[in-house]
């Protein structure tokens, strides 16, 4: 009887195997089944490498030749341009409409305008206190978030991983490369504005907000730290968006979820209740760079900003390292 | 799950951790520490040793640092002002940069966002500056006036000292006094003396007053309203030093292109100043009739509801900012009618034996405004503050 038994299972076994082997080359033409995933490639013992292939060798500049191109290809692609030239036309906005505002009557200026109006420099502050909110974060959010979804999206994260460069490395280069983005976006604004300010309003000792008056060279240099300050600001958001482009293949995905947290917790801000909440959400933390206009410099809120920064990046770099080192990339 | 997840994805977990205890860090490190331990003081030796250390230094220590305010009166929700003010202190939470220098040196800055307000007291001349309105406000004082009272009486509800004072005034068989001595304010062990009102009648569930451990400096006051585990009104150094700061924050210049306006303050002469304050008191007395004594006593001023908009915003401020004296203001306020306008917004409508009137109650205080043209305050329960209306 087992027999007997044994020998029909195994018999109908042969025959479904047969069947599924000559179904095989019938599938859908034109995709390959994915016979291995990270996986399966994890839990199998690696295979000694073929004799007589030398293991690859990095050669010590490939990082960096790595982050060249990647600069190359954000610097140059027309959208993240015409963001630049957006944020770069602000300030000239901004300074045009308070000179013409400004120009007329002396009585009703309000204190920015009377600021801006008594001195070139203020024209940066006034421009990065607007540009903070959103318009930058935006441009940031939009090189970050289509840092990693951007390739998955387009089909060529696979060939970026097919070099021998490696998903950590590549994922540093992609953050690099937010941070240069965000710092040139701080950047073109400071320049515009201070072009614009030096064009239309006169130079000169800049007054701060504390009502004491510094030299120039003082003003130019708190602009300077303000620059840096805001740049690691938005360093820390483009590891946001970094990270959230770790989790989609759709780049539009990434880059609305970090501008909808951006608009988020502005809200957040508005709401007296939640002042608590408030030190631990990052945009609050951009606009805090007028502490470099306090005499003194309120170094205080400028550690803690740099600290909230710091956590930013470095939870989001590591939740983007833990999900991009373990993904199946499928496309 | 495999193996290689649960590892990458302790690396961000460990960051969370880290960067949680971080922000935890603080309380954290000071129960590991265990509460700072001074040598014990009962109540009476630390206010001496308070006195001794003030009168030791003549006047405030050189000393700089953050003052945090904290106000959850449960007053109605006050109109935007624009600009921030001295009023604006009244609701949420606020951050001001103290420097006392030595002598009548003073200077108190409020950051906002973008902006700035500043008062710089120098001996016998003070600057108010504005960064809003970039205006820069001079104020004299008549010569032979106490330059020190300005220091007193400006910034009254900011700085500790100034509350402190107040508090400790108000202390009185009404009181129950103690002090614990294990209190940690701005990183620095402190005394904490704790005033609880007897009287079940009072809002006040206590009032802790924190003192710098080594040289008795007053360094936070918060008032508990009953009920609440939250302190309902909180100022205290969140950072503090005890160097002198250095001289520049003392001296002014109006920046060019600012608006310079000069008011001149007329403060009583220093053998006038008791003559003022009985005739004031006197004045006072005839309208203003307390009902009740301690903790519970309720002021009982004539005023209608015309006059109050008229009037000004002082009275509808309620709390203790309603029975401390007004400190000068400076600069454009919100306007008083709108303020007074919201608040009697949320006013309830009650009636007794005794009438009837409008109810406002905050955390901290009762108003009562009577139709028959009484306005009532106190920091006490809205029975007690009927009672007081009942008596004639």
């Amino acid at each position: 009887m087992s027999t007997a038994e044994t020998t029909t299972g195994s018999a109908a076994e042969t025959a479904q195997t047969a069947t599924r082997t000559a179904r095989q080359p019938r599938r859908t033409p034109g995709l390959v089944p994915v016979a291995e995933t990270l996986s399966t490639a994890e839990r199998r013992t690696p295979e000694p490498a073929p004799p007589g292939l030398p293991p690859p060798v990095r050669r010590p500049g490939a990082f960096w030749r790595l982050l060249g191109s990647e600069l190359g290809l954000t610097f140059r692609r027309p959208r993240n341009l015409a963001m630049l030239a957006v944020v770069g036309a602000v300030p000239i906005l901004v300074g045009v409409a308070l000179r013409m505002v400004g120009g007329g009557d002396d009585d009703g200026m309000g204190g920015m305008i009377a600021s801006v109006a008594g001195n070139s420099l203020m024209l940066t502050f006034v421009s990065f206190s607007f540009l903070t909110l959103l318009l930058m974060p935006v441009a940031v959010a939009v090189v970050g978030g289509d840092s990693i979804a951007g390739e998955a999206g387009a089909g060529t994260l696979r060939y970026l991983l097919a070099a021998p460069a490696g998903r950590t490395r590549l994922l540093a280069v992609k953050f690099l490369n937010v941070v240069v983005y965000g710092y040139a976006v701080t950047a073109v604004v400071a320049l515009s504005a201070l072009v614009t300010g030096l064009l239309l309003f006169p130079a000169g000792d800049v007054t701060l907000l504390s009502g004491t008056t510094v030299p120039l060279t003082d003003g130019l240099l708190r602009i300077a730290l303000s620059v840096g300050y805001i740049g690691a600001g938005m360093a820390a958001l483009g590891a946001v968006a970094v990270a959230l482009s770790t989790f989609t293949e759709v780049p539009v995905g990434a880059i609305a979820g970090t501008v909808v947290a951006v608009v988020v917790c502005q809200v957040l801000r508005a709401i007296p209740d939640l002042a608590p909440l408030e030190p631990y959400l990052l945009p609050a933390r951009f606009t805090s760079f007028d502490s470099v206009l306090r005499d003194p410099i309120d170094t205080g809120t400028l550690l803690d900003g740099l600290s909230v920064f710091g956590a930013y990046t470095v939870l989001s770099l590591s939740v983007a390292w833990a999900r991009f080192t373990g993904k199946d990339i499928t496309s | 799950m495999r193996r290689g997840t649960f590892v990458r994805w302790g690396v961000p977990i460990a960051a969370a951790a880290v960067i949680g205890a971080a922000i935890g860090a603080g309380p954290v490190v000071a129960a590991v520490s265990g509460d700072p331990v001074l040598p014990e003081r009962s109540a009476q030796q630390l206010l001496a040793d308070a006195a001794a250390a003030v009168e030791k230094t003549e006047g405030p220590l050189p000393m700089s640092g953050t003052v945090q305010q904290t106000a959850s009166l449960g007053l109605p929700a006050l109109p935007q002002t624009g600009s921030a003010g001295p009023l604006s202190l009244l609701s949420g939470s606020h951050e001001i940069k103290v420097w006392y220098g030595e002598g009548d040196k003073l200077r108190v800055a409020m950051p906002t966002q973008m902006n700035e307000t500043n008062l710089i007291v120098d001996g016998d001349q003070a600057w108010y500056f504005d960064s809003a309105t970039n205006t820069a406000t001079k104020i004299l004082f008549d010569p032979g006036a106490r330059p020190d009272d300005m220091a007193e009486h400006a910034p009254q509800e900011m700085t500790p000292q100034a509350a402190a004072e107040k508090v400790l005034a108000q202390a009185d068989e009404h009181t129950a006094v103690s002090v614990t001595n294990t209190a940690e304010v701005a990183g620095r062990p402190a005394y904490q003396l704790v005033l609880k009102p007897k009287d079940a009648g009072s809002l006040v569930e206590e009032v802790r007053l924190a003192l710098d451990g080594e040289n008795f400096v007053p360094l936070q006051v918060q008032v508990f309203a009953k009920g609440s585990a939250e302190p309902a009104f909180q100022v205290g150094f969140t950072q503090v030093t005890f160097t002198p700061p250095a001289p520049e924050n003392f001296t002014f210049t109006p920046p060019p292109g600012a608006k310079v306006e000069e008011k001149k303050l007329t403060a009583p002469k220093k053998e006038e100043l008791s003559e003022a304050h009985a005739e004031e008191a006197r004045k006072a007395a005839e309208d203003v009739k307390i009902v009740g004594d301690g903790w519970t006593s309720v002021a009982v001023l004539p005023a209608t509801l015309s006059d109050l908009k008229a009037q000004g915003g002082e009275e509808a401020q309620g709390g203790e900012e309603a029975q401390g004296e007004d400190g000068p203001r400076f600069g454009d306020e919100a306007d008083p009618a709108a303020l007074i306008e919201t608040v009697l917004k949320s006013a309830t409508p009650v009636s007794g034996p005794w009438g009837s009137g409008k109810l406002i109650t905050t955390k901290l205080a009762t108003v009562l405004l009577t139709d028959d043209g009484r306005l009532l305050v106190g920091a006490v329960t809205p029975e007690e503050i009927t009672k007081a209306a009942g008596v004639r």
